[in-house]
């Protein structure tokens, strides 16, 4: 069944909370998957967040937005800071509500003989795998089949914070402006997790400030107006 | 009936409105919301006759009406502090910071109907065990302040992202002796009139649903009150005058709101097409 062209109008416009973005009762035998910022009550799914309404085939619906604050959600890749260090758990600040934890055994080959240590104030690279309300969120350092995959402690670098908005633009894909036009000219290594957080490095500390600087410039520009911003800034080292 | 008043209004329309969110660098959510300018630049002046113009200065004073502007902050969802802490349900913290000196009873009460209001639009069942700080700081009051710091607070909260059933926005209607109803009042006439009435309702929302659907009791949504606050001595009739009169404002004022958060989410959010 095709939506209604009512629903079509709502798509890809910005909605504020309490709009009614779709009709369930006219769109029955139709199984849809509601993601971020959008409530079902009763026969009709409201938005509860100021955002674009996006739509993806076959039937994904989501309300994209940006903010200053995480909110933990299952399966997000997040950069996390240890805080402290107990027996069971590490305590990581993931930017969340509350601090997460991460199991001391929730590493590849993971065994009460080989717990590593994290000095307080490191940076880790985690998924979330619990986000229940009302309880701390859960995190692990390997991936859903046990292996490292990535994940782990992030050496050096620079770490700085952005918006969600601007996290998520940087790992959309096709790779995002910003990253496209700079990994053509410099060679850098880069973790973006979708709290925010980002940590770039590189062989000389003049690239990770490029790097990080080019990144934090393009929160609210368009793509041909970032590979300007890259281009200007690139000739200004050359 | 005619109203003279002292800014050459009319009785139904509101001072200029304006609104900017994520002003405040370090809050996760932040607005601001002013209704008047106290200054205006000479070349937007439309009541010629009620400028005065400063010497060698290009800009000129509105004699009379001054502006409300107040700065709202939200901080949160952060982890609930020992005081508000409820495992079921978030709480929501609201600070008042007048313009000069120490709070004192009225602000208390403003604290208290601010947090009563935001906390029936928010859905406080999504974070639990979370307190949301809210933070507004005068600066400056010329009347209508409560209402200015419930439009500030709920533009703050859309901007901090904490999620919400509806938006609220708030207006102000004055009423006097011989029965006629202002809206938007300032502090002059605020102190003149013998009644007023501060106002909440949600906003007219878009809706997919056919026509008609979204009524309750045979009513649109937006009719609903979400707070009523009244001061002085009114009759029956005149609140409900004034309730109509808040109604007709209250489509505009959340056509405003609406516009003025849209303007502020760039819209290549999105590298999808």
């Amino acid at each position: 069944m095709e939506a209604k062209p009512s629903t079509a109008n709502l798509v890809d416009k910005i909605v504020v909370p309490g709009d009614v973005v779709l009709d369930l009762s006219s769109m029955t035998n139709q199984t849809i998957k509601l993601g971020g910022g959008l409530r079902q009550e009763c026969d009709s799914v409201s938005v509860i967040k100021a955002g674009k309404l996006r739509f993806s085939k076959p039937n994904k619906y989501w309300v994209e937005s940006s903010q200053k604050r995480y909110v933990p959600c299952v399966e997000d890749t997040v950069l996390g800071i240890v805080v402290d260090c107990k027996a069971d758990n590490f305590f990581v600040d993931i930017r969340g509500p509350t601090i997460a934890f991460l199991p001391v055994l929730a590493f590849e080959g993971g065994t009460r003989r080989n717990i590593p240590k994290f000095e307080i104030g490191s940076l880790l690279y985690v998924r979330v795998v619990k986000a229940n309300p009302g309880m701390n969120p859960e995190l692990s350092c390997t991936d859903a089949s046990g292996k490292a995959a990535e994940f782990g402690l992030l050496k050096d670098g620079y770490m700085f914070e952005t918006s969600t908005g601007l996290s998520r633009m940087l790992l959309s894909s096709p790779t995002c402006p910003v990253l496209e036009e700079l990994g053509k000219q410099l060679s850098f290594e880069i973790a973006v997790g979708l709290n925010g957080r980002v940590w770039v490095n590189a062989e000389s500390p003049s690239t990770v400030v490029l790097v990080s600087n080019a990144i934090m410039n393009s929160e609210s520009l368009s793509a041909v107006q970032q590979k300007i911003m890259v281009d200007k800034l690139l000739q200004r080292i050359k | 009936m005619e109203v003279d008043r002292a800014d050459g209004r009319n009785p139904n329309q509101l001072r200029p409105l304006a609104c900017s969110c994520s002003i405040l660098h370090r809050a996760h959510g932040s607005a601001s919301w002013s209704q008047g300018f106290r200054f205006i630049q000479t070349s937007h002046f439309y009541h010629f006759n009620l400028f005065v113009f400063t010497s060698k200065c290009y800009f000129c004073y509105w004699v009379g009406s001054g502006d409300t502007k107040v700065l709202a902050a939200v901080y949160g969802p952060k982890a609930g502090t020992k005081k508000n802490e409820n495992p079921e349900k978030a709480s929501i913290e609201v600070i008042w910071k007048p313009r000069t000196g120490q709070i004192g009873k009225p602000e208390k009460e403003y604290e208290i109907i601010l947090k009563r209001t935001l906390q029936s639009i928010c859905i406080l069942t999504i974070n639990p065990n979370t307190t949301t700080s809210v933070i507004i700081q005068v600066v400056h009051d010329d009347g209508a302040l409560l209402p200015c710091a419930i439009n500030a607070a709920c533009a703050a909260l859309v901007d901090a992202g904490i999620p919400m059933k509806h938006l609220a926005v708030a207006i102000c209607c004055c009423s006097a002796e011989s029965g006629y109803c202002i809206l938007d009042p300032t502090k002059l006439e605020e102190q003149k009139m013998k009644g007023f009435a501060y106002l909440v309702f949600p906003n007219s929302i878009l809706s997919v649903l056919p026509e008609g659907s979204s009524l309750v009791q045979g009513e649109p949504m937006e009719h609903g009150i979400i707070t009523s606050v009244t001061h002085g001595a009114m009759s029956v009739d005149d609140y409900f005058h004034c309730l109509e009169r808040g109604r007709a404002a209250s489509a505009k004022l959340s056509d405003f709101l609406r516009r003025s958060l849209q303007s502020k989410l760039p819209g290549d959010l999105s590298k999808a097409e």
